[in-house]
């Protein structure tokens, strides 16, 4: 599904992906685990072509990323860790704003509503939902055009924790759906819980990439790895 | 077209929910055009011009208690009491007897040319009574030639009629005023439009937008259609407020004297380069205090060189040929010849152009930016 072969990311001096290599097959939910700095948001941006590289090659369902952008883009989702939608905007102001402009079918912003447990707070004002609320809203914006890959970039972060398993739960059901999902987060917990592969990053490079079965204490082996750095 | 359309639908909302940047974009020159329409009122009517006399009268003639008398009709003297006197004018002993001059002393700091204007003033009433003097004497020889004395008239008024671009009406302080502050309140709309700008850049939901191909063109040019609707009921706002809210403060009411499609046009040109400018600013500050600092200094600067704050007439030549290099100087030369010329859409063909392609280069710039950072990904 996702090729990474050899990827170099700099901003001036600092070397944000450094040689990125990995693979991530259809259908999975694929960790990326790293602490603050080590790259996974430059991936994420860099997966969905928002943020072009300066040496390697990427190849997302067969398309080139540096040839066919804008395809790859029509495939993908990414659903940034900021709430990246509109407060004074109601709920479904904003879905329909971001499903219109993908051309998105009705049956699939029905399911994005449905997976995400929005139907009840379609007429509120975005600005009014709880924490968990927006996360939820934050990430069924990035179903909305049925990807065939979603990129989900620490989608739990600072909510509470029933909101946090019923996001786990939603993220599980999108791979009964055929979705791959590529998923960071600083939770191991959560990762372990949810993730087939994980793969750990550290200065921009790739330190171990697994099965979510080879890694017996996915923290003890997480802190091994990044001892010293700053979590 | 259905991107553009819905993200124009989108922006429509935004704006009429932001409440505080729309009470800003309404009230403020509302107010402003009040302000200045009623603090300007005298200044155009003739009637500010006022000096406070005492007269101390040394000589007690008949001619001399004559000329007391028709400075006090004259509207443009107060006799006062010594104390709250600006002017004191000592009539000297034996001055009817026309050897001796008036003593003026000025008590305030009066400028030169309101000093010249007394004088002026003075020499009226003081002519008009010769005048009656020699008239006076000429009788005892010839009525004939006596009368031709009255062939000579003081009255400016009844020498001479001033039109004001080829009509009778004497322009107001509204007229002056609401062009000022439908330009000015326009240009204040960068402040706005950018700070949401911004905000959804950094709220990332511009590189959202980016990662479902919309591209920058788009993102920009569907925020012009509300913004230009928008400036179009504020300009409209502001001439209604000329219109039928400062007459309610005895001050003389606007008169869209010139064509109502020329002042149309003009808007909506004038329009197109606030927002211009306003994008531009959005995209290249990285901060929402970088562009209200930058927009509010940029709005004032140029409302300033332009004429809004200061008239460009009073301005030295300098200064107004620096004034042509202002977006505001266009559109306010191109109301005024609307509101006070009587013009129509040639008066103002120039003005507008300069306008639209200010409006048109400072767009096209901003997508540019806009273009270039997203490609860097940066949004």
């Amino acid at each position: 599904m996702v090729k990474v072969s050899n990827v170099v990311k700099k901003y001036g001096d600092l070397t944000a992906l450094d040689h990125l290599s990995f693979e991530v097959k259809s259908g999975i939910i694929f960790g990326l685990l790293g602490v603050n700095g080590a790259g996974k948001s430059t991936i994420l941006s860099v997966l969905n072509g928002l943020t072009p590289i300066d040496s390697g090659d990427i190849k997302v369902c067969g398309f080139d990323i540096k040839k066919d952008i804008k395809k790859i883009k029509e495939i993908s989702s990414i659903v940034p860790q900021n709430l990246a939608f509109y407060d004074k905007l109601s709920v479904k102001e904003n879905l329909d704003f971001f499903a219109n402009i993908q051309n998105a079918t009705k049956e699939n912003y029905e399911k994005a509503i449905e997976i995400n447990g929005l139907c009840e707070t379609l007429k509120q004002r975005a600005s009014t939902l709880s924490g968990g609320q927006k996360r939820r809203l934050n990430i069924a914006i990035g179903l909305l055009n049925n990807p065939k890959i979603i990129y989900l970039d620490e989608p739990t972060v600072g909510i509470d924790p029933k909101s946090r398993n019923e996001i786990l739960e939603s993220i599980k059901s999108y791979k009964k759906s055929g979705i791959t999902v590529v998923y960071t987060s600083h939770y191991m917990n959560e990762v372990a819980m949810i993730c087939d592969e994980v793969a750990i990053m550290s200065h921009g490079k790739l330190i171990a990439q697994e099965k979510i079965s080879a890694f017996a204490n996915l923290e003890k082996h997480f802190l091994e790895l990044t001892r010293n750095e700053n979590i | 077209m259905k991107i553009f359309s819905t993200m124009v639908k989108k922006e429509t909302l935004l704006v009429l929910r932001d409440k505080k940047a729309l009470l800003l974009l309404f009230l403020m020159p509302a107010v402003f055009i009040l302000i200045i329409s009623v603090a300007m009122r005298d200044v155009f009517t003739g009637n500010s011009v006022s000096f406070n006399l005492f007269i101390k009268n040394l000589d007690n003639s008949s001619i001399t208690k004559e000329l007391i008398s028709n400075i006090n009709k004259d509207k443009s003297f107060n006799l006062t009491s010594l104390k709250k006197a600006q002017i004191i004018i000592t009539i000297p002993k034996d001055y009817s007897k026309g050897k001796k001059k008036l003593w003026i002393d000025i008590k305030d700091t009066l400028k030169s040319d309101e000093i010249e204007l007394f004088k002026a003033k003075l020499l009226k009433d003081i002519t008009n009574l010769k005048l009656k003097i020699i008239k006076s004497r000429l009788m005892e020889f010839s009525n004939e030639a006596a009368g031709a004395i009255d062939l000579v008239n003081l009255d400016t008024n009844k020498l001479f009629s001033i039109r004001y671009n080829q009509k009778n009406d004497i322009p107001n302080s509204t007229q002056q005023s609401v062009p000022s502050w439908i330009v000015f309140g326009m240009f204040f709309m960068i402040t706005p439009i950018s700070t949401v700008f911004i905000n959804e850049r950094k709220q990332n939901t511009l590189s959202r937008l980016s990662s479902m191909n919309v591209t920058a063109s788009d993102m920009i040019m569907s925020k012009i259609v509300p913004h230009l609707v928008i400036a179009q009921i504020q300009a409209w706002v502001m001439i209604g407020v000329g219109m039928y809210i400062v007459p309610l403060f005895d001050t003389p009411a606007l008169c869209i004297n010139g064509s109502i499609i020329a002042l149309i046009f003009l808007s909506f040109a004038l329009s197109v380069s606030a927002v211009g400018l306003a994008m531009l600013i959005a995209v290249s500050a990285n901060t929402t205090e970088q562009a209200s600092t930058i927009g509010g200094i940029l709005s004032i600067l140029l409302g300033a060189i332009g004429g809004v704050m200061v008239p460009k007439f009073i301005m030295p030549h300098s200064m107004q040929v620096l004034a042509n290099i202002s977006p505001m100087s266009w559109g306010l030369d191109g109301f005024l010849d609307i509101f006070l010329k009587g013009g129509g859409i040639n008066m103002i063909l120039n003005e507008s152009l300069m306008l639209l392609l200010f409006g048109a280069i400072t767009l096209a710039i901003a997508i540019k930016i806009l273009q270039t950072k997203m490609k860097k990904g940066f949004t």
